[in-house]
């Protein structure tokens, strides 16, 4: 166990984690010269175009240190995302150290904070390291400054590297060795081992990433789930070089994988404890949850006969995807289909994404929404996940909507701009501290808030260099009601919201703006209401196009007139029929693009 | 299928490729080439092998009506278009009576040629005139001016034609609808017996779609409309298809045949034909090469049709409604059947769901769109797509 060193690397999105990653593996040898694919740990093609890490994974490197002696390395990726910061947690929970990477000419962003916090509350000893030290714009005393002021850390002995080329890479790898502690464990007590993530394999069933705390894991074992009591059979223990290597067993200390021929992945969910059926520890790891989505929308098949392979592509996914939740939803709008819950907007956008692209879906999805408390009258308290279902108010004591607190650091130069933006937003700030040239602030914001347009709206407040991370803190008191549309004076559920009502006024009049943009002239005209009840609170025409007709159709045109035809169907066929009206996809998601100007 | 099926009327399409100069709005199979140039006896030449290999294909039908359409047809002098009659009556490949058109630009060099087309038993003269204001005629990139093209009209009626279309459009570059009016009343003065008074659309591949010009907007075209289809009927004309307009008994036969989904043959470069054989039961849709030089080599070979296509139902149904809902008169259900091989009830969810939007109206066995439905061709023809045109999509994906 000495010889071995647990750790992750905790950087921002570009900040070089997987430069730095593929690095090691070049050194250490895990992989043949013609197996280096760029970036070999973020498998899927999306991790790998969008440059995030979804899934955690890890690789046992071998290395020959200074002293001649053999160390294994276990490098354990962490999800690169504020959306999975509970999959991060459990990374770090397996590791004894980690390597705090910064971009020297960038320095420090928000998610590296929150996530070195979260390494110092899992007493994790941390490396800084300054990275692509070799930019011109490279600035190394600033960033050591910015990481001490903001992070608390001291950063006077932070390792320089470029992992692009090379330099100082075997240096930091002595430097994992010499400062990362050696694994703390009892190999003679009852099994404990860490559920780091888990995922599902065609042929093995679901495999786990694992760390042993305590004690070992065999193949041919017989192993527990703590949390569910369920009882497996080992088949499998393994390490990844990355490529997966089999072995006999894990032991304590170590970081692998196992397969026990789970048939499911909430058979094994994150951050729970596998220990021995025969000598069972006494109680589990500690810092187990259960996932919560916090963002949920409906997706609907554009052609309803697409339902059933809606259906099975998300259940596929969710073997692989234990915070994605769905149930069936019907909506008058748009037909059969399923209300979703996300841990965030990447976290959908990534969902969404897979079905389309790997499971050639067209889809329709509703505008995000948060989850509401609702208390009602008679005192039940119940969860809304859907604005069209929110009660009628004589029938709702109170709602209360999830509070985030959002931690942002912004260059000062924005800072005006980004406290405008988070008090629009019904901001309460916090915590505002100066480092450098960096300003660190704390604001407790309505998720609601953040899930419409926050991001982008951050980013362009501050030309992109702010950066922004956010916790859930607690349900708060609102005074939200349910804004709906009408279509033709028919109420569209789908395109129901709830708003703050301080701004329903507003948000109705700039919804039905929008919407008349989005609506394309049809054959009949088209009224556009906003109301809140019975309250008509804005109105809208869409014209009534005047004719849709080709002008010269003879001999020779037929085939290019009928594929014209085709054409227009098929733009037809992506939009949702609604009595006379047809609404295209891009109105559903209409809330998302109103209230940007004041 | 086919045994419903029954030999419709054939006509004649000759296509003649060349024009001086291309219209930046024009997406015909069409080349530009210095006046003089059209290599007009080697191009005759596989006209003449091209239809002679084609006849026996008809079945002893006789061509109902000829069209020399293109291009600029009117670049070819008389004696050249005379070559190929004459091989068609020797063949006694022409009906008794028959409409022979023959499209020409309404300029100086072509009106010269009138007389001498009239003199060949063409009886019936198409003029490109687009417009009679120089201004938009120049917007439009045409090669002659509203003199030339009064001239023109006057020419041909001297030469004798009785029936005479001409071309004007509406909806052009900075029109407005007083404007529109002006062309239009000009044109009607000219003495016209067939006006095809059609919205300038904006077309894939032509210089137009690279670099659009600023339009009329929608609701400002509209209005031309309304005042236009005012004044045509003022004039005494009748509209009896989507853009085609006529003094009584002036009709276009030729495109009537298209729009009743008769048959035709396509001859020259790029021509396309639809020929039915009844005994098979198929309907067949023939494309020729658009390359002149490629046509000129191949004609008079089986390889000089490069794309060929037997219709199956679905297509049968969306391709006659696509003809045949462009007439104001709309159809007979039996000529429907006559015509695809179908039994009326081909139609029947279609017709239903358009009728139940108030795009169509059927009594006493014919079927007629509606003004509303006139106006929204494309949504109307919606329904008799086939379905599952999707699953095609996927693949081309």
């Amino acid at each position: 166990m000495q010889h071995i060193r647990n750790f992750s690397i905790i950087a921002h999105i570009n900040h070089g984690k997987s430069t730095l990653a593929d690095r090691f593996i070049q050194i250490c040898g895990g992989l043949a010269e013609r197996e280096m694919v760029e970036q070999v740990l973020d498998s899927m093609d999306l991790e790998r175009e969008r440059g995030i890490t979804i899934k955690s994974q890890s690789v046992s490197l071998t290395h020959t240190a200074g002293d001649g002696k053999q160390y294994t390395l276990n490098l354990i990726d962490t999800p690169g995302h504020v959306d999975f910061s509970y999959e991060v947690s459990r990374s770090l929970a397996a590791c004894e150290g980690a390597l705090l990477v910064v971009d020297a000419a960038q320095g420090v962003q928000a998610q590296t904070v929150a996530n070195c916090f979260a390494a110092t509350e899992n007493n994790l000893e941390i490396v800084p390291v300054l990275n692509k030290i070799d930019l011109p714009a490279a600035d190394p005393e600033r960033v050591i400054r910015e990481i001490e002021d903001i992070i608390g850390l001291d950063a006077s002995h932070a390792v320089s590297v470029s992992a692009k080329s090379g330099l100082g890479v075997a240096e930091l790898l002595e430097q994992i060795v010499a400062r990362i502690p050696a694994p703390r464990g009892n190999p003679d007590a009852p099994l404990a081992a860490l559920i780091i993530d888990s995922w599902f394999d065609n042929y093995l069933g679901v495999v786990s990433l694992v760390r042993v705390v305590d004690g070992a894991l065999h193949v041919g074992g017989r192993i527990r789930v703590m949390s569910t009591g369920h009882d497996y059979d080992v088949d499998a223990v393994g390490i990844y070089t990355p490529k997966r290597t089999p072995k006999e067993t894990l032991g304590a200390g170590e970081v692998g994988y196992v397969a026990a021929g789970i048939k499911d992945i909430h058979g094994a969910p994150v951050g729970d404890t596998f220990t021995s059926s025969r000598r069972p520890a006494e109680r589990p790891l500690p810092g187990f949850q259960a996932i919560k989505p916090r963002v949920f929308a409906g997706l609907f098949p554009v052609d309803s006969r697409e339902y059933e392979g809606l259906r099975e592509a998300l259940a596929k996914l969710r073997l692989n995807d234990a915070a994605l939740q769905y149930e069936p939803e019907t909506s008058q709008a748009l037909g059969f289909g399923f209300r979703c819950g996300f841990l965030g907007m990447l976290h959908m956008e990534i969902i969404q994404e897979r079905l389309e692209r790997e499971y050639d879906l067209d889809l329709l999805t509703t505008a995000p929404t948060v989850i509401y408390e609702v208390e009602s009258a008679s005192g039940e308290v119940g969860y809304v996940d859907n604005p069209a279902k929110l009660p009628p108010p004589d029938k709702i004591r109170e709602v209360r909507e999830p509070i985030i607190r959002a931690d942002i650091l912004v260059p000062q130069e924005y800072l005006g701009n980004v406290i405008n933006l988070c008090v629009e937003k019904r901001g309460v700030q916090k915590k505002m501290i100066f480092a450098g040239r960096q300003v660190s602030l704390a604001f407790e914001l309505p998720l609601s808030e953040v899930v419409l347009d926050f991001f982008d709206r951050l980013k362009s407040a501050s030309r992109g260099y702010a950066s922004f991370d956010y916790q859930f803190v607690c349900y708060q008191p609102a005074p939200v009601v349910k804004l709906d549309i009408l279509i033709n004076g028919e109420r569209v559920d789908a395109l129901s919201c709830i708003v703050h009502q301080d701004i329903a006024q507003r948000r109705g009049r700039e919804l039905a703006e929008k919407m008349k943009e989005l609506i394309p002239r049809q054959m009949f005209e088209v009224a556009i209401q906003a109301a809140i009840g019975s309250k008509i609170l804005a109105r809208e025409t869409v014209k009534a196009l005047r004719k849709n007709v080709t002008a010269k159709c003879y001999g020779g045109d037929v085939t290019r007139k009928r594929k014209l035809l085709e054409k227009q169907k098929e733009g037809k066929r992506r939009m949702k029929q609604f009595g006379s009206v047809e609404i295209p996809q891009s109105a559903f998601m209409a809330i998302l693009h109103v209230g940007k100007q004041n | 299928m086919s045994t419903r099926l029954q030999p419709p009327p054939v006509s004649l399409y000759v296509h003649l490729p060349w024009c001086v100069r291309k219209c930046p709005y024009c997406d015909f199979n069409s080349h530009g080439i210095g006046p003089g140039a059209v290599p007009d006896r080697a191009y005759l030449d596989a006209l003449i092998r091209d239809v002679e290999q084609e006849l026996p294909q008809l079945h002893g039908r006789r061509f109902q009506t000829i069209f020399f359409g293109g291009g600029t047809p009117s670049l070819f002098p008389a004696g050249a278009i005379g070559r190929l009659l004459e091989v068609l009556a020797r063949h006694d490949a022409v009906a008794p009576g028959a409409e022979i058109t023959l499209e020409a630009n309404p300029g100086t060099a072509e009106a010269r040629r009138f007389a001498g087309y009239h003199g060949l038993g063409i009886n019936r003269l198409s003029l490109g005139m687009q417009s009679l204001d120089d201004a938009s005629l120049r917007s439009l990139g045409r090669i002659h001016d509203s003199a030339e093209a009064i001239r023109a009209a006057a020419i041909a009626h001297a030469a004798g034609f009785t029936r005479i279309n001409m071309d004007l459009m509406h909806g052009l570059p900075a029109q407005t609808p007083a404007a529109a009016m002006d062309d239009l009343r000009r044109l009607v003065a000219l003495r016209p017996t067939h006006v095809s008074w059609y919205e300038l659309t904006i077309e894939p591949n032509t210089a137009f779609y690279s670099a659009p010009p600023r339009l009329p907007d929608e609701d400002t075209i509209w209005d031309m409309r309304v005042l236009g289809q005012q004044q045509l009927r003022d004039a005494g004309f009748r509209q009896y298809e989507v853009s085609a307009w006529a003094a009584p008994g002036h009709e276009c036969r030729h495109n009537i045949n298209y729009w009743e989904f008769g048959d035709y043959l396509g001859i020259g470069a790029g021509a396309h034909g639809k020929l039915t054989d009844v005994e098979r039961g198929t309907i067949t849709r023939h494309a020729r090469h658009r390359l002149p030089e490629r046509y000129m080599k191949l004609a008079g070979t089986p390889a000089v049709v490069v794309r060929r296509q037997e219709l199956a139902a679905s297509d049968r149904v969306i391709e006659f409604m696509l003809n045949a809902c462009r007439l104001t008169e709309g159809f007979a259900l039996a000529l429907f059947t006559a015509r695809t091989g179908l039994d009326a009830e081909a139609l029947a969810p279609g017709l239903r769901q358009a009728a139940d939007r108030g795009l169509l109206a059927q009594g006493a066995g014919r079927v007629q769109p509606t003004e509303f439905g006139r106006c929204h061709l494309n949504d109307l023809l919606q329904w008799f797509l086939p379905e599952d045109r999707r699953v095609r999509a996927t693949v081309q994906r």
